[in-house]
């Protein structure tokens, strides 16, 4: 009877004597929704995060009285490591500074070059912060990226993450870039944002009228060698390149209308698949690209009637043309100017070819670059929409 | 935990339950007669009766003499209020006194055999009894019946004349369903078990009448249906009912409480219900009902942890639906239980669960809020708990205003106020309208539980609400009901009963009961039973 009633107690102490370890009140936390980090002159990293207020948060009619307090509050600190700079943060900040909900990581443009992979470990090794941070490359400072605003989300940093779900550039989460720089068969490559000049809120008062505002954008994408930014591909080029990997088969493909060829027709690519097939004999390197479209064609300019069979023919091999062009596009700009196989052909030649891929991995980039690439296009149009004929087009 | 518990009810014996501490008879004073016979002497018998009920105002003694034979004087004894006085007065009072001489004219009866003729054409009364014995007498007069007395015979005839004024049939008020019989069970035994009988035309259904209660003499009823019913179970409520040896038995929760097979567990064993219709579905699935005198709530047992989250109106309405309004109720269940203990563990431990957004708005909301979010909790969750028990006791016209002040208190101002955040309202409120979904007495279990849990995720986070809940499932785990698994048929798993857990099967196909309370005697009905269309359609 004793030992059970000694037992409860021990039970119930060990409750009240361990309680609440590692407990955090929501109030007792800043909650971090973008980091960015800066190369500065002196060798030292500049961690800039941006953090939210929550009180600009509720919905209530609190808020609604006080107008529309700012939701986010940017501040930086410096130091050697990340883990310094943010013990200097936390000298600034009143709360515990809280990185699980992080959103993005920003690299200004010199920290790119001199490295990503030192930031990186920082956030893959700490247990907070996410796998899924979304990981982009400004052209500037991170810091001028983060002080932004966003007139339609509460945040730039939620504003860029959105952007980034969207998947309208070339979106990299941490775990895939923490994987790219892992593997030989493939070379970094992640979103490139600037600031940009993204409209105006118009007031009721024209007076007031609120200047141009400086907001997050998209801008194309930053190539790496081995984890050091070497170059960009303007949007053009990005859409190539998310083709040729496969991803995001979206986008809109403008061609000249069969008849009238300085007039334009919008195509909307709908689903798509691209195959990497390597051809290898020990000399020569080969790939063949099989990119499979499907498109719905959204917009006419020309006057003509394209719900024809032999024009949607035409259409499609000016779509399959038009594609091909923009990924090869891409690919020489990979292959001749920065040498680096941001595609991933290398991991398809590994793949195919696991025994000579020992020979071929160290030297992997060039090889890339020597290698001939036949891109092979098959395009079809699905719809032509809720048209047939473009209104006022006189009959043939 | 209940050896832990032994020395303390060593030391108050009046609490224990020891049947034989406890001296046989009760500690009433004038405990002699019990064993007393009449006596042929009526002014004997009256004596001795009046001296036992004395001071007992509402006995009424009618002492007059027979028609047919002016020297037998009889005596009439009933109580105010009990006996049904017109059947008093013209049944019997009327009939001997002047109705007999014209119904057998001219007919002397001698004294000898006045008891016979009285009860062969002298009373009106179908239902008679005799008895010699003083304590069947008083019994009798004490539960309504009255009391006839004839000079010079020591036999008393009993009449039954039950007739008190009692509530009407009315409708369920703790167990409301849209579709289904309207009637509920009221105080009155015999009503009950007319309403289980007119519901089960069967000679199998069998009402057995026992006393209990050494002061109250309650009838208490137990009913099943020979043939379905276990016979070993029936054996075992009679036995757990016999060892029942206290004063009084005011209501069914009385003998819930002396025969359920684990006093110490927040969960009920014994289910009760007030509706005819859901305690006739229970006998014919083999349990067994124990109808109370007194009260409109009946025990059914054995009980299993299912039956809470059910409804009777689930086999009215069809199949279909009554399986997604399971499926909700049992979500509500697990809503009860956990949410107020997932919020505080969410929002003070792993605030990586939550979408950005909500994170932000609940942060946002909480900004203001001066306490830790459990003891916010814990004060709106007894603010809640105060308000639905004040519902409950206030005089009903003042219901409605205490729930105006409540939904005022709770939801405006405090929320106004920044003393809670709007999220933890929600939480509050939906969780008290979760518990709502299901049975009375297993949500008062969920109830308490519910703050064990909130303590336990407020120290330890998830792993605190885990650990609660692993806890509670391996205590149902080692619940029974008369023998019966409480969690069963999932723990263990009968397979063919899960037809009638969440999903409830279509009435055609439920072709067996369920098999660890109706053993014996499986087959409810044939199978095959699914109409369909006939084979020939006419064409056209």
């Amino acid at each position: 009877m004793k030992k059970i009633a000694v037992l409860l107690l021990i039970l119930l102490l060990t409750g009240l004597t361990g309680g609440c370890w590692s407990r955090r009140e929501l109030t007792e936390v800043a909650i971090v929704l973008g980091t960015g980090v800066d190369w500065m002159e002196d060798g030292r990293i500049r961690l800039t995060v941006q953090i939210a207020r929550p009180g600009a948060f509720t919905a209530g009619s609190e808020a609604g009285a006080r107008g529309r307090e700012p939701a986010s509050w940017v501040v930086s600190a410096e130091g050697r490591t990340i883990q310094e700079a943010e013990r200097y943060l936390a000298m600034k900040v009143p709360r515990e500074i809280y990185w699980g909900h992080c959103i993005i990581l920003v690299l200004g443009e010199e920290m790119a070059r001199k490295g990503t992979g030192m930031i990186t470990n920082f956030f893959q090794r700490d247990r907070q912060p996410r796998e899924n941070i979304w990981v982009m490359v400004t052209r500037g400072e991170a810091k001028d990226f983060l002080e932004t605003y966003s007139s339609l989300e509460k945040t730039s940093a939620q504003a860029a993450g959105f952007l980034e779900r969207m998947k309208t550039g070339y979106s990299v989460q941490l775990w895939k870039l923490a994987e790219m720089l892992a593997s030989k068969g493939i070379q970094p490559a992640v979103t490139a944002v600037e600031v940009k000049e993204a409209g105006i809120t118009p007031e009721p008062d024209r007076e007031k009228k609120s200047p141009p505002q400086k907001q997050v954008g998209l801008a194309g994408v930053a190539v790496f060698k081995e984890d050091k930014l070497i170059g960009w591909l303007d949007p053009y080029e990005t859409r190539g390149l998310l083709w040729l990997k496969g991803e995001a088969m979206k986008g809109v493909i403008i061609v000249p209308s069969p008849g009238e060829p300085d007039k334009a027709v919008s195509i909307r690519i709908r689903r798509g698949s691209t195959k990497i097939l390597p051809e290898y004999d020990g000399e020569y390197l080969r790939f063949m690209v099989r990119i499979r479209v499907e498109g719905d064609m959204v917009e006419q300019q020309s006057r003509e009637d394209l719900a024809k069979p032999e024009k949607i023919k035409t259409l499609e091999s000016e779509m399959a043309d038009e594609l091909k062009k923009r990924a090869t596009a891409a690919l020489e700009k990979a292959q001749n100017e920065y040498g680096v196989d941001i595609f991933g052909f290398g991991d398809a030649f590994h793949r195919k070819y696991k025994k000579e891929w020992r020979d071929l991995k160290d030297r992997w980039d060039e090889e890339f670059s020597r290698a001939e690439v036949n891109i092979a296009v098959e395009a079809q149009i699905r719809e032509i929409g809720l048209l047939t004929k473009r209104a006022g087009v006189p009959e043939e | 935990m209940v050896n832990f518990i032994k020395p303390l009810r060593a030391r108050f014996p009046g609490r224990g339950n020891h049947p034989a501490d406890q001296s046989k008879e009760s500690s009433l004073p004038g405990a002699s007669w019990k064993e007393q016979v009449l006596s042929p002497d009526l002014e004997t018998n009256l004596k001795q009766i009046k001296a036992i009920l004395d001071k007992c105002s509402d006995v009424v003694y009618r002492e007059f003499v027979f028609a047919q034979n002016e020297q037998i004087r009889l005596a009439l004894i009933y109580t105010d209020g009990l006996a049904d006085k017109t059947q008093v007065g013209d049944q019997i009072t009327k009939a001997l006194a002047l109705e007999v001489p014209m119904a057998v004219p001219g007919q002397e009866i001698s004294k000898n055999r006045a008891l016979e003729f009285i009860k062969q054409r002298g009373l009106c009364i179908n239902e008679i009894q005799q008895t010699s014995k003083l304590r069947d007498v008083i019994q009798a007069i004490l539960s309504g019946d009255s009391v006839l007395l004839v000079d010079g015979h020591d036999i008393a005839i009993v009449n039954g004349t039950k007739g008190w004024a009692s509530r009407a049939i009315s409708e369920p008020e703790a167990e409301p369903t849209v579709r289904g019989a309207r009637e509920s069970f009221v105080e009155t035994l015999r009503t009950n078990t007319a309403l289980l009988r007119r519901r089960i035309n069967s000679p199998n259904l069998k009402i057995e009448v026992f006393k209990l209660g050494e002061i109250t003499n309650t009838d208490v009823a137990i009913a099943y249906i020979e043939g379905i019913v276990n016979e070993k179970l029936v054996a075992e409520v009679k036995s757990r009912l016999q060892r029942i040896k206290v004063d009084a038995i005011l209501e069914s929760g009385y003998i819930e409480e002396l025969i359920e097979e684990n006093p110490w567990s927040p969960f009920p064993t014994v289910n009760h219900t007030e509706k005819p219709d859901r305690a006739a579905a229970m006998l014919l699935e083999g349990r067994v009902a124990i109808l109370v005198d007194g009260t409109p709530f009946v025990l059914t047992v054995p009980n299993l942890f299912v039956e809470y989250l059910h409804s009777p109106e689930d086999y009215y309405e069809r199949f279909i639906f009554t399986t997604a309004v399971r499926i909700l109720r049992f979500l509500s269940a697990l809503v009860s239980l956990t949410l107020p203990a997932l919020y505080i563990a969410v929002v003070s431990f792993h605030h990586e669960l939550l979408p950005t957004t909500l994170l932000l708005s609940i942060a946002g909301q909480r900004e203001a809020v001066p306490f830790p979010v459990f003891v916010e909790v814990l004060v709106m969750e007894l603010t809640f708990e105060t308000l639905r028990e004040a519902g409950i006791r206030l005089p009903r016209p003042l219901g409605q205003a205490v729930s105006i002040v409540g939904a005022l208190v709770i939801g405006e101002a405090a929320v106004r106020a920044g003393l809670v955040a709007a999220a933890t309202v929600i939480v509050v409120a939906f969780t008290g309208i979760a518990s709502f979904t299901f049975a009375y007495s297993a949500s008062i279990a969920f109830r308490l539980l519910r703050f064990t849990i909130m303590f336990l995720s407020a120290a330890l986070g998830l792993f605190g609400l885990i650990s609660g809940l692993a806890l509670i499932g391996i205590h149902l785990c080692s619940l029974r009901s008369f023998g019966v698994p409480y969690l069963s048929p999932v723990v263990p798993m009968t397979g063919i009963d899960l037809k009638d857990v969440v999903f409830r099967a279509p009435l055609w196909a439920m072709f067996t009961r369920p098999r660890l309370i109706a053993r014996q005697n499986q087959k409810r009905q044939e199978q095959g039973l699914k109409p369909e269309p006939p084979e020939t359609r006419p064409k056209g």
